[in-house]
């Protein structure tokens, strides 16, 4: 059940998905929510809006009976650090700051 | 479907908010059909048939309306809208039950009377209701129809089966369906989350409520009139419009009650800015990408940009125009100087009732007067307050300074006209920048670069003065946004006269904010060593930040933005950024007349 509140949260959203085209698909939509972690494994900082956004989005892609879609909720975004340890390439949790290029 | 599908859920597992909850609405349910009784004596007072060019109310609006008269305004009436997390699962919800085959409802005395008979996404109207709504299932059996209602979240726990909005709503679509000449003897509710279905009965009572709410709605928003906000009501919590209603701080003049909590910010987004000369910007799939020649593609997700910053030659493709016009994200237009030209978009509410407020405004010279007063004071102030707090130089000289800055301050009270106001601007000015370099650390003052007599500009001579020039222009944009997004029109002011090519409103109010935001920034920047002398180009008279620089400094006053502060009026901690948005906003509701006094942000 989605989270009512609309603090953001940091993700991971991992992803088995049986067909290619789907799966194209699939990767496409997370690069709109998150950063790819590795393969069929992204890393995002959601509110609860866009939380539900993104469930909608994959609900609509995948196929219910081949295809699985996990939603893991790291807790709040801010102390994620501690919710996650890494080995060998180091894991950064996602900033928020505007982008000046 | 919509925001208002699940606004009016009850809060989720949380059994004082849901008690408050109820107990507002049965207050409500039982106040509305006594209504018409206690203003008539004898006759309700209803809102005449819909003429031809006016809106009819949607049932959702009824909802709205029995829920909170403000919100249905808001949105209705003044073109508002929002979204937050619970009108985000209310869509998904909706789209779940958007499958299946939608069969056309036959004509009322063709219904088959032997079998049942299911469709969805009705349109129905009626111009002597003056109601309109969109059904999404009706069943047809016996040669009775019955509209269900879909709703996200679980079937509440009260005597009636659902909340009274909700009932309401499903009685506007009968009594819809009973003007197109069906017979129609109740309707129902369907709970997505618990999966139950919530029979509603049409009591007389309950057709009072819904016919009453539907013609106060209409009457209201004819009148150009907005319902004043709740009072403390767990129901602003969960409403989505709540950013923009300000309940607790339009209370705060009534009632001088502090506010319980900022509005939260309404998205995570931020701005994306591309000031590299030859930048292009492209939409791809969920993103926007950012190719720079030489350097590796940048993307960032859409949904996390709350406004497009472009300053110089910088292109920016078609499709991705057309998806941040759908999206309501404005494109900000700078020159290389990062001079304001124009935005594309994010226009705000569809309506133009704070803007016509706001010209009213502009032409009445005593409130004209009156405002500019209190702006030039809350900058006089503000100013001093960035000397008191970070003064490096001699001990003896601060005091003087400062009782000087606070006279002059407090003379913008007796000041007869906006000239003898742009007087005592101007003199407070002049000490303000005179003292500016004794806030510089000692790394910094020792830098012949970075010597500052004046302010000057068009060009500014020296880097203090070009980064200054900057940062004003980035916060006139900053505010230019937040203004277009409350509905004011940006280039009509209050203090400022108009001039072509000149954002008057967003430069009246940055005024408070040059000192605590803008030369704050420049401070910081520079007194962390952020910048050096070598970031800086001088041609023909002018001083210029290379590009490096530029983005070093626009980056710390996006830090700074991102800061917490304290409101002086209402007391609660927010960042500066979400704080100008809603200045913004008190600015709109100061305008149309709904507060007093604009309150300045005027920190410690
Ligand atoms: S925030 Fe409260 S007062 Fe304002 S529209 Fe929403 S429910 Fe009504």
């Amino acid at each position: 059940m989605a989270r009512r509140s609309n603090a953001e949260h940091a993700y991971v959203v991992a992803y088995d998905i049986s067909d290619p085209k789907r799966w194209r698909r699939v990767f496409k939509t997370m690069k709109g929510y998150g950063r790819w972690l590795q393969l069929s494994v992204f890393h995002c900082r959601l509110d609860g809006g866009r939380r539900a956004e993104m469930a909608s989005a994959l609900e609509d892609l995948i196929d219910r009976d081949a295809d699985h879609v996990i939603i893991l909720d790291l807790g709040p975004a801010e102390d994620v650090e501690f919710a996650v340890e890494s080995l060998g390439k180091s894991f950064q949790p996602i900033e928020r700051r505007a982008v000046v290029i | 479907m919509s925001s208002s599908d699940t606004r009016s859920d009850p809060p989720a597992g949380s059994a004082p908010g849901q008690d408050a909850l109820g107990q507002n609405l049965s207050d409500q349910g039982a106040a509305a059909p006594a209504r018409p009784a206690a203003r008539q004596g004898e006759l309700a007072l209803f809102a005449p048939p819909a003429a031809a060019d006016e809106m009819l109310a949607p049932a959702r609006m009824i909802n709205e309306w029995v829920y909170c008269p403000r919100l249905a305004v808001l949105e209705w009436g003044r073109g508002e809208w929002a979204g937050n997390a619970d009108t985000a699962a209310g869509r998904r919800a909706h789209k779940a039950t958007e499958t299946g085959a939608a069969p056309a409802l036959p004509e009322p005395d063709a219904l088959p009377d032997d079998r049942a008979l299911k469709t969805r996404r009705l349109l129905l109207a009626s111009e002597r209701l003056g109601l309109t709504a969109e059904l999404d299932v009706i069943e047809a059996d016996d040669g009775r129809v019955v509209p269900v209602d879909i709703k996200t979240g679980k079937r509440p726990h009260v005597a009636e089966g659902a909340y009274l909005p909700e009932r309401v709503q499903v009685c506007v679509q009968a009594l819809l369906l009973r003007e197109a000449g069906y017979t129609c003897e109740e309707a129902a509710l369907w709970f997505a989350d618990s999966r139950e279905r919530v029979r509603v009965e049409l009591t007389d009572e309950l057709i009072a409520t819904a016919l009453g709410a539907a013609s106060d709605l209409r009457l209201t928003v004819a009148a150009g009139r907005l319902p004043p906000p709740l009072d403390h009501s767990q129901k602003c919590v969960r409403c989505s419009l709540l950013p923009i209603c300000l309940p607790d701080e339009v209370n705060w003049f009534r009632k001088g009650a502090i506010a319980r909590t900022p509005p939260p910010a309404a998205t995570p987004a931020l701005p994306l800015y591309v000031q590299t000369p030859g930048a292009r910007v492209t939409k791809k799939d969920f993103t926007l990408v950012v190719q720079v020649e030489g350097e590796a593609d940048r993307a960032v997700a859409l949904d996390e940009v709350s406004e497009l910053v472009l300053a110089g030659p910088v292109s920016l493709t078609t499709p991705a125009v057309h998806e941040l016009l759908r999206r309501d994200v404005p494109v900000a237009w700078m020159s290389s100087g990062f001079w304001y030209l124009g935005s594309t978009g994010g226009q705000g509410p569809r309506s133009a009732t704070v803007r016509t407020a706001q010209y009213a405004l502009a032409a009445d010279e005593p409130r004209r007067l009156a405002f500019a007063r209190e702006l030039v004071a809350a900058k006089i102030r503000n100013s001093r307050t960035i000397l008191r707090r970070n003064w490096r130089g001699e001990d003896g000289e601060r005091g003087p300074l400062l009782d000087r800055l606070a006279l002059l301050a407090d003379r913008t009270a007796r000041a007869e006209t906006a000239a003898a106001l742009l007087g005592l601007e101007g003199e407070a000015a002049a000490l303000y920048f005179r003292a500016l370099p004794k806030l510089f650390t000692d790394a910094v003052a020792a830098l012949p670069a970075f010597a500052f007599e004046r302010r000057n500009r068009r060009p500014p001579a020296d880097p203090v003065n070009a980064c200054l020039s900057l940062i004003y222009a980035v916060l006139t944009r900053t505010f230019s946004s937040a203004i277009s997004v409350a509905g004011l029109d940006p280039w009509k002011g209050v203090y400022h006269a108009e001039r072509p090519g000149r954002p008057a409103l967003a430069l009246d109010l940055i005024e408070p904010f040059r000192p605590v935001l803008a030369d704050s920034a420049v401070l910081m920047a520079l007194n962390n060593g952020e910048l050096a002398p070598d970031d800086f180009v001088s041609a023909a008279g002018g001083c210029n930040l290379k590009p490096k620089a530029r983005r070093a400094l626009i980056a710390a006053y996006e830090r700074r933005l991102d800061q917490e502060t304290t409101h002086p009026a209402f007391g609660y901690q927010v960042s500066m950024r979400r704080l100008i948005q809603i200045q913004a906003r008190l600015f709109a509701r100061f305008v149309c007349g709904e507060i007093p006094r604009y309150p300045h942000y005027v920190p410690r």
